[in-house]
């Protein structure tokens, strides 16, 4: 008695005369998250773009089950791949809102992980471990990044090949409980599909992110700054482009994320430049970032020991 | 007969679908959820087998669905399993639902013992019928 | 007592021989502000005609604590400003003219720690009759945590008792045993036996079951027994039947109690005229003995009911947990037994809440930490049947007892059938509720449905489904809630 009947919409006759799809849009919310995925995230267009065509897809291919001309769950598993800093985890968590607004998810939360959250250390303990974690991601997005080191070729007792094949055994069997993201480097990712045919059969959509423009990254960092009520000077403006050129020549490069870092190190040399000099500051100089702070990094001195990405 | 213990015995076996609803429910109010079994039924017998750990920090109800799934491949038919929500606040700090969401085809019931005392005097025991055959042997046709 | 012009305090000196105002005796501080470690009682003082209210309440924390109608000289051989109570706040009762709520605080020293008896012969103990006032109500306690903690509490709580029983996430089932009277022991286990197998948790033994011509108390306790362990063995549950012990005696209590734990029983039963010390006793020997202690609230509603005099049920519901009993009745608000919803519903929280809010619209005029003393299970009983399922798990909640005694052993098809039919209804309920449905409004249909797979539901929503008691409460909040301009 406590069951659920299944039932038929009575609805459905009338929608197959004619179905607004942008009521549906509306009804959904899905548009409200692609709005503030646009507004938050600087440049990106292509992956924008795909993210936009995949929801108008999934939005389509709910109309056309309800309607019954297409039945089942269709795959919904995902590869990002790109630089570090493109903004593939905040994506992943637009992409679990979308998916829970259209209801292909029932709760759409995110869970990120990378291969040692996935992995054991001893015999026995990878199977427990991957299974605790895809439990506390069901309902939601399980986004793996750097997916290609739960791959270890080199090395056949690894551990990971067991987290791999539990991990397609629910991929392919609860499709309708959880959704998977696989993030990495573009290039390591191509190399993993290619010696796992099982993930690459089971990814639906691939998204590249590329890297950010230096318009784009002195844009982010402008944005980042106004959110802390900071500002450069003239001077410090165009210090930081000579720096965003630098900087991408460096090794671990990682776009927005190493702009974020920059910005701290500024910030740091900004309010020590203050404290030195030991003269009243006004209220200007607290929130203006002077060419100086920007030039004393070691991207402009020869770079003899690069900063790490994080 | 039907052992009627937990909270929905009295209804029609509960189907996946109307396990998942409860279950549901017992994540959304923020409590662990576990999954135990037995094959002796005696309203004493308090601890059950645990099929691994309580489950604490999930969201969906698919995540105990995936270990109640492997635990009735393994006991279903032959073992009773219930599925119950812990609560660890404060003044709790117990099971606040539990249910059996599987059992065996064919239930025997409980023996009852009558010892004569002194005087008008009973003491009483209760035995699953099952008890007899040694655990893990007790369900099977 | 001389309320008519004594000379001011001033004009002479404090303990001075003869006859002083209440008021001017320090029983009256409107500047006081009570102390943590203060027990606040809150009254109704209805003054006679032309008695200041002041002064009126100033006697009431006068007669409840040190005063008596004269000045005497020996207050000087103690620390008397301490032990005076204090009426620091009267309000008037919304709607009430005449009638005035005065807050009085007694200093924790004026109590003996763990002692209902000596709390309520300090608080009720004289004052109640006092020639001044037409009528005195005790409205409601704060009990300072220093003094909770000198009291048991409840002897096994909801948590435990849930534990004992394997039961969990739904109200428990009771029925008393009905006809009241006249029924032999073996008749009787005959009605337990039906009511436990056909899905009850509990049957009970009604207030006035002792022992009697018709059933001696040790046929009742052996064939109950009987009962009890054949239903424990039908069903595979555990099962229990509340034996009342209340007896002319303590040894005699005793003797019963020590009887129905011989014999296997999870819990006894005892009546609120017992007395507070009996009760307090019981609780002591029930956690002795692993026992359940259930209350009957026998007799309450002659000082209950009222608004204008006597003690309210909340005070007495607050005593009861310090006391230490596990279950009390406490209102069904649905039923056929006096219980305003919201009046109740403070009753309900104090018995199930580790603090309660001050809540003026349950009745609640306090703030009062339980400080993890045990939760008391609520009973409600009383008229209520299958068809009323979604209302009282709405109102009433999951930690609570339902007794449905006419509802099941009235029902048509008999005991068992009576007893199938709550526990379904009640199942299918809770099941509906943690499932997302709106059991309010659906719980009709919830019900209806559900009947279709259990024809003793059916048969029992044919017969009571329309029965309601719908008559007006005496004893109701004086609060309503404000709405606030946000809304």
């Amino acid at each position: 008695m406590p069951s659920t009947e299944t039932e038929t919409d009575p609805a459905a006759a009338e929608l197959a005369e004619s179905i607004d799809l942008r009521r549906e849009l509306a009804d959904t919310r899905v548009g409200e998250v692609l709005d503030r995925l646009d507004a938050e995230l600087i440049g990106l267009t292509p992956v924008k773009l795909r993210i936009r065509q995949i929801a108008a897809l999934l939005l389509v291919d709910r109309v056309r089950r309800r309607v019954g001309l297409t039945s089942g769950t269709p795959t919904l598993h995902m590869s990002f791949t790109g630089n570090p800093g493109t903004g593939k985890t905040t994506v992943a968590q637009r992409m679990a809102e979308i998916l829970h607004a259209l209801g292909y998810l029932r709760k759409g939360h995110l869970v990120s992980v990378t291969r040692d959250d996935l992995v054991g250390q001893y015999i026995g303990h990878t199977a427990p471990k991957t299974k605790e974690v895809l439990k506390k991601a069901m309902g939601g997005v399980l986004f793996i990044d750097e997916a290609y080191y739960l791959y270890r070729p080199e090395n056949e007792r690894d551990y990971g090949q067991e987290a791999v094949e539990i991990l397609l055994q629910v991929m392919e069997n609860q499709r309708d409980d959880l959704v998977v993201i696989l993030a990495g480097y573009t290039d390591r990712m191509d190399r993993f599909f290619r010696s796992n045919p099982g993930f690459r059969s089971r990814i639906a959509h691939h998204i590249d992110f590329p890297d950010y423009s230096d318009q784009e990254l002195m844009a982010i960092t402008e944005t980042m700054m106004q959110t802390q009520n900071y500002h450069f000077s003239p001077g410090g403006a165009a210090a930081f482009r000579d720096y965003i050129a630098a900087r991408r020549q460096q090794p671990h490069f990682a776009n927005a994320r190493s702009i974020r870092n920059a910005l701290d190190r500024m910030r740091l040399r900004h309010a020590n430049r203050h404290f030195a000099g030991g003269a009243a500051v006004s209220l200007a100089d607290l929130s203006t970032i002077e060419a100086e702070d920007v030039l004393a990094s070691r991207v402009f001195t020869g770079a003899s020991r690069p900063e790490t990405a994080r | 007969m039907r052992i009627t213990q937990g909270c929905f015995s009295f209804l029609p076996d509960l189907n996946d679908g109307d396990i998942r609803t409860q279950v549901q429910y017992c994540i959304d109010q923020g409590w662990a959820v576990n999954i135990e079994f037995t094959d002796d039924p005696h309203p004493r017998n308090t601890y059950w087998e645990m099929w691994g750990m309580p489950m604490f920090d999930i969201k969906d109800a698919a995540a105990v669905m995936l270990e109640f799934d492997a635990c009735r491949k393994a006991y279903g038919g032959r073992c009773y399993i219930r599925i119950s929500g812990f609560d660890s606040t404060h003044g709790w700090e117990a099971v606040r639902i539990s249910f059996i969401a599987s059992r065996p085809e064919n239930e025997p019931g409980f023996r009852m013992i009558r010892q004569q005392t002194s005087g008008r005097s009973v003491r009483y025991t209760i035995e699953p019928y099952a008890a007899d055959r040694p655990e893990g042997d007790r369900y099977r046709a | 007592m001389n309320i008519q012009k004594p000379p001011p305090a001033e004009k002479r000196g404090r303990y001075s021989a003869g006859v002083l105002k209440y008021r001017d005796m320090g029983y009256w501080e409107p500047d006081y502000r009570p102390k943590d470690t203060d027990l606040i009682a809150v009254f109704r003082v209805t003054p006679q005609d032309g008695v200041d209210p002041v002064e009126a309440s100033a006697a009431v924390a006068g007669e409840s604590s040190t005063a008596t109608w004269t000045v005497v000289w020996t207050d000087r051989l103690t620390a008397c400003e301490k032990y005076r109570a204090k009426c620091y706040r009267i309000d008037e009762v919304p709607n009430a003219p005449g009638s005035y709520f005065a807050y009085i605080a007694y200093d924790l020293d004026l109590f003996e720690p763990g002692s209902i008896a000596n709390l309520a012969a300090s608080i009720i103990g004289n004052v109640f009759g006092f020639k001044p006032l037409k009528a005195l109500r005790l409205e409601d306690m704060r009990l300072p945590v220093a003094y909770v903690k000198t009291f048991q509490g409840p002897a096994t709580g909801i948590v435990v008792e849930r534990e004992r029983l394997d039961k969990f996430g739904r109200p428990l089932l009771g029925a008393t045993v009905k006809p009241k009277l006249g029924l032999s022991g073996r008749n009787y286990g005959r009605v337990v036996y039906e009511a436990l197998k056909g899905g009850l948790d509990f049957t009970k033994d009604d207030e006035n079951i002792n022992s009697q011509p018709f059933m001696h108390w040790r046929d009742r306790f052996l064939y109950c027994m009987e009962a009890v362990n054949k239903a424990e063995a039908a069903t595979g549950e555990v099962k229990g039947t509340y034996l009342n012990v209340t007896a002319a005696t303590m040894e005699d209590m005793y003797e019963r109690a020590d009887f129905a734990k011989e014999l296997g029983s999870c819990i006894v039963m005892i009546d609120l005229v017992v007395g507070y010390t009996a009760i307090q006793s019981m609780a002591k020997w029930a956690r002795r003995n692993d026992m359940i202690l259930h209350l009957h609230r026998a007799g309450h509603s002659t000082y209950t009911r009222q608004k204008t005099h006597g003690v309210s049920f909340r005070v007495i519901a607050k005593w009861m947990r310090l006391a230490g009993v596990d279950h009390i009745h406490a209102g069904t608000v649905v039923g056929k037994l006096e219980g305003d919803p919201n009046t109740t519903r403070g009753y309900y929280d104090i018995c199930r809440q580790d603090h309660n809010a001050l809540c003026l619209e349950h009745g609640l005029f306090f703030e009062q930490d339980w400080a993890s003393l045990n939760r008391l299970m609520p009973v409600a009983s009383g008229g209520i049947h299958a068809g009323q399922m979604h209302q009282l798990l709405d109102l009433l909640g999951e930690d609570v007892v339902l007794q449905f005694g006419g509802g099941t052993i009235g029902h048509p098809m008999g005991i068992a059938a009576g007893a199938t039919a709550n526990r379904v209804a009640l199942e299918a309920m809770v099941f509906a509720r943690n499932a997302g449905r709106d059991i309010v409004r659906e719980g009709p249909e919830i019900l209806e449905k559900a009947a279709r797979q259990c024809l003793p539901l059916k048969q029992a929503l044919d017969t009571w489904g329309e029965v309601t008691f719908d008559y007006a409460s005496t004893d109701t909040p004086d609060f309503v809630p404000t709405t606030t301009a946000a809304e």
